[in-house]
């Protein structure tokens, strides 16, 4: 499975870059995360309830981080675990271009997801993963948003 | 004899026997919803088992950990390998000679595989529990392309046959390989084929797909501990070999088993094998001392229990310029998953494959298979057919079709100038086999005039000219299949299940008031048993079918059988029905000739009464005998009427067929539409018209299913894209096309009443019949051959290849 997207978030880059790096504005962003733990600069551990289709699971997952060509570009792999449910894995490689008042958000990602989740939830996956995605950008936004004009 | 005496046509019809269209007598209970299914049966105390299923195809177990499980209330205990591995249950036997895990032994092989058993006081807490139990997996590389699978540098899948280079079937010639298993002369065939004139290559693949029963498989353990008797219900399709095999390897003594098969909600082969979930809610009932029900879900049943096909067959086939056959070649891989679990006679690893050389008359063939792990569900069954003779039709017709490209010929005419014809039988194929009867030309021209054949193609020919005008986007195909069958396994003399001869029993008890029960070996899933063997048993002893009971499946009260699969009921439990009917009638024959006071030779069987000969005013019907055998002292004969047959069949029976299909298709869409199904079948001597239809109805139905869109589909780590029914095609009414069912009759020479078996043919002649009607379709714009499932997508994008979407 293939994602990529762009997004203009109306904050500028560095500010874009902090909150991507900020556990607590993460944890909010993410759907389903209960808890989201940062054991260091580039490495995530988080719990998330995940529903795809008929199945609802809850992945316990380790993110790592690759900050090499930070703030305008960084990429991250992951992989989470769902029990029975099943289990996911992939990564991402995301771009911020500078805008001004404003920071242009380019992404792309992958994803392998294995077991029950993926039988039962096949063609629901791509189209789960998108929602997902959008509510996560929307919500991202807002806050960042918010928090400059504040 | 006065108005009232009944005739001869009177008493014959009373009987019901052979030929007559008797409705079907367990349909009074099915229709009503009172059948009795595994399901159904719920005992005082009885737990329930459900799996930990692995979400990984490939990965090594590092740790289980069942505590949080157990903690939950309701929960009984949590059993994994190290459990079973004191009793030496963690691993059992399979059918094919091959071992497979009831429960994961250090690794994982393929999604879904059982991994740890949860016993629970009900199904809520076990799926509660199921969540609880965490497993600590570490991914390995998944194969699931059996020609990987054979590369030097391919991961090893069964670590545990690490440095065996000999399998059950001989030489194993890589980590991932079987057993290659051939037939016929290779040498000469290649001799044949590099001389030809014409020769015709094409791979043929029949995709892997599943019989997925309306009811999932499931048993019922019951441990006695007070008498040590073990009973369990189950979705056994053989129930003597279940009792067997669960006798050797549980160690308690055959009598204190009792397998019970009660009402089997369909079979195809997916109820052959013995799956871990058998094996293990024995465990428990043993273990626990109380009753344990397993019962699949439809995802565990397409994900876990027994798939069938996923063979790769490369074919050759030569011929002269003008067409007649000169030999055949196949190399099949076949991909047989992580367990090699098939469901085939011992000898034959590969089934009757070696049936490929079909209905022609083809001097010289050679037949390779070579068996493969991957790391997909064990199995390998014959789903709805004899062991892989729809994998052998559809090659043979398939290659038929190809070849009659490569001449430039018509496909009719170039199976009709190479059948086996009628005078050749008993005919001796290439790779093996003496085909016992059969008379294909007439079949065929019966079959091409019913259907107006010349006039389909010049249809056909126009409709193509006027596609090529852009007058129209839609084309016809016509789909030709001629197949022969070979079922009936077996003669003991090569045919065994893990030792067992494939005979089968028949056990009759006459009633004094003239009726009668009769028990069989074999086990109907749907079948309809108890209404056609009574067919057969009226036919021989004269009493009325509708006075005859037919018992099958508790081990405890019927005579040993092989069991029922590979349309072997009829060819040899019926065999057996018929040969004991005849040991009643002897015995009656003495009793009457005692009652009517004349030696035995001086009677003579009539429809249901011995008669005196010449004087048939005087007679005594076999009611009459059934009273006597119970209550007069005849001299020299033992009281009352019973009688038991055992039957080695001789030889295999042959059925045979001639389909067409006329289809359809609209080349922008890949949708396809069914004009005309026309199935001629000959099962040889026919025992109930009605039941026959019925099982020719349902079994195109179930090619139309395989050969248009159902598969079971893997992507390549493993997962099963396939496992549930909103993936997996099942043809619903609104799918299922009209069908036209005719028939010859060409009885078998060593069957007691002629009868071959017919509830497979329609899938083994089936699906060439529609995916050949799919090819033909597009044969005037160049396609010579495409895989199968062929779903709108497929049909589309052979279109798209071809260049017809502009």
């Amino acid at each position: 499975m293939e994602l990529n997207d762009e997004i203009t978030i109306p904050a500028p880059m560095e500010k874009v870059y902090a909150s991507l790096n900020d556990p607590e504005i993460l944890q909010e962003c993410i759907p389903g995360c209960e808890e989201l733990i940062k054991h260091s600069d580039t490495e995530l551990e988080a719990k998330v309830v995940l529903k795809v289709g008929p199945v609802k699971a809850r992945f316990n997952g380790n993110v790592t981080l690759d900050t090499e060509g930070a703030p305008n570009r960084f990429s991250l792999v992951g992989a989470g675990n769902g029990g029975v449910a099943g289990f996911a894995k992939g990564g991402a490689d995301v771009e911020l271009v500078d805008q001004g008042d404003s920071t242009l958000l380019k992404y792309t990602a992958k994803a392998e997801v294995g077991g029950k989740i993926a039988q039962l939830g096949s063609r629901l996956m791509t189209s789960t993963a998108k929602k997902l995605s959008a509510m996560f950008f929307a919500k991202f936004a807002e806050i960042v948003g918010e928090t400059e004009t504040t | 004899m006065n108005d009232l005496t009944p005739t001869s046509e009177e008493r014959s019809a009373k009987l019901k026997g052979l030929g007559h269209s008797r409705k079907r007598v367990e349909d009074a209970r099915f229709t009503q919803g009172k059948g009795n299914y595994v399901d159904d049966i719920k005992l005082p105390g009885m737990l329930f088992g459900d799996f930990v299923r692995s979400p990984y195809a490939h990965a090594r177990v590092k740790s289980i950990n069942v505590e949080a499980a157990l903690a939950l209330p309701g929960v009984i205990a949590v059993l994994t390998a190290k459990d079973l591995e004191p009793l030496n249950l963690h691993w059992m036997p399979t059918l094919a000679g091959d071992k497979q895990m009831v429960l994961a032994d250090g690794k994982v092989l393929f999604q879904g595989q059982e991994v740890a058993f949860v016993i629970a006081e009900d199904r809520y807490i076990n799926a509660d529990a199921i969540d609880l139990v965490e497993v600590e997996y570490e991914e390995l590389p998944v194969i699931t392309d059996p020609f990987k699978a054979m590369e030097p540098d391919a991961v090893v899948l069964r670590e545990d046959l690490a440095g065996q280079t000999t399998g059950a079937h001989g030489e194993r010639r890589h980590h991932n390989h079987i057993f290659l298993w051939e037939s016929g002369d290779k040498e000469a065939t290649e001799d044949v084929i590099n001389s030809a004139d014409v020769v015709a290559e094409e791979m043929v693949y029949y995709h892997r797909t599943h019989p997925c029963p309306l009811e999932t498989c499931g048993s019922v353990a019951s441990m006695d501990k007070v008498n040590g008797k073990l009973t369990v219900w189950g979705t056994f399709q053989a129930p003597h070999v279940v009792r067997t095999v669960a006798s050797l390897l549980s160690g308690i003594e055959e009598h204190n088993i009792r397998i019970v098969s009660p009402d089997i909600g369909g079979g195809f082969g997916n109820k052959v094998g013995v799956y871990p979930g058998y094996v293990c809610s024995i465990v428990a009932s043993i273990v626990t001392g109380k009753p344990v029900k397993w019962v699949e879900d439809r995802m565990d049943n397409l994900m876990a229990t027994a798939f069938a096909r996923d063979y790769w067959m490369k074919g050759k086939i030569s011929a002269t310029k003008d067409g007649k056959i000169t030999g055949l070649q196949c190399h099949v891989t076949a991909d047989h998953g992580a367990f090699d679990a098939c469901a085939d006679p011992t000898k034959f690893p590969a089934g009757f494959m070696n049936i490929c050389t079909g209905s022609y008359d083809i001097p010289v063939a050679y037949l390779g298979v070579d068996g493969v792990y991957t790391n997909k569900a064990p199995g390998g069954v014959a789903y709805r057919c004899s062991f892989r003779v729809t994998e052998a039709a559809y090659f043979i017709e398939r290659m038929i079709e190809v070849l009659a490209i490569e001449l430039g010929m018509d496909a009719a005419e170039l199976r009709a100038k190479n059948f086996i014809r009628k005078d050749q039988f008993p005919y001796q194929s290439a790779l093996g086999w003496e085909y016992d009867s059969g008379d294909y030309h007439t079949a065929w021209t019966k079959a091409l005039n019913a259907v107006g054949y010349k006039d389909l193609r010049k249809e056909q020919s126009e409709r193509v000219a006027a596609f090529n005008r852009g007058e129209t986007r839609s084309l016809l195909g016509i789909g030709l299949c001629h197949f022969t069958e070979i079922v009936g396994a077996g003669p003991v003399k090569n045919c065994d299940i893990l030792g067992m001869g494939m005979f089968d029993s028949c056990e009759i008890r006459i009633h004094p008031t003239g009726s009668a029960i009769a028990r069989l070996g074999t086990i109907s899933q749907g079948q309809g048993h108890a209404t056609t063997f009574a067919q057969i048993l009226a036919s021989e002893i004269g009493l009325p079918a509708d006075s005859i009971t037919i018992e099958e499946g508790d081990t405890d009260t019927a005579p040993y059988g092989l069991g029922t699969y590979g349309s072997r009921s009829t060819p040899v439990a019926g065999a057996a029905a018929a040969m004991a009917g005849r040991k009643i009638r002897a015995k009656a024959q003495m009793i009457a000739a005692y009652l009517l006071e004349v030696h035995d030779n001086d009677v003579e069987w009539d429809i249901d009464r011995f008669a005196v000969k010449g004087a048939p005013e005087k007679f005594k019907t076999m009611a009459e005998i059934a009273y006597a055998s119970y209550n007069q002292a005849v001299p020299g004969v033992e009281p009352g009427l019973e009688a038991v047959s055992y039957y080695d069949p001789p030889n295999m029976t042959y059925p045979f067929g001639a389909y067409v299909c006329v289809m359809e298709i609209d080349v922008d869409t890949g949708v396809h539409e069914i004009r005309q199904f026309y199935a001629l079948d000959d099962c040889g001597t026919r025992i109930n018209p009605m039941i026959i239809e019925g099982q020719v109805h349902g079994g195109l139905t179930e090619a139309l299913a395989i050969a248009m869109g159902q598969e079971i589909a893997y992507d390549e780590i493993g997962n099963v894209k396939t496992g549930t029914l909103m993936d997996f095609f099942i043809p619903t009414a609104w799918e299922t096309p009209h069908y036209t069912t005719d028939f010859t009759e060409t009885p078998s020479p060593h069957h007691p009443i002629g009868a071959k078996g017919v509830g497979e043919s329609p899938n083994v002649g089936g699906v060439p019949a529609f995916s050949n009607a799919v090819h033909d379709a597009f044969r005037a714009f160049g396609l010579r051959h495409a895989h199968m499932p062929h779903d709108q997508w497929r049909i589309w994008k052979i279109a798209n290849d071809l260049g017809m979407h502009g």
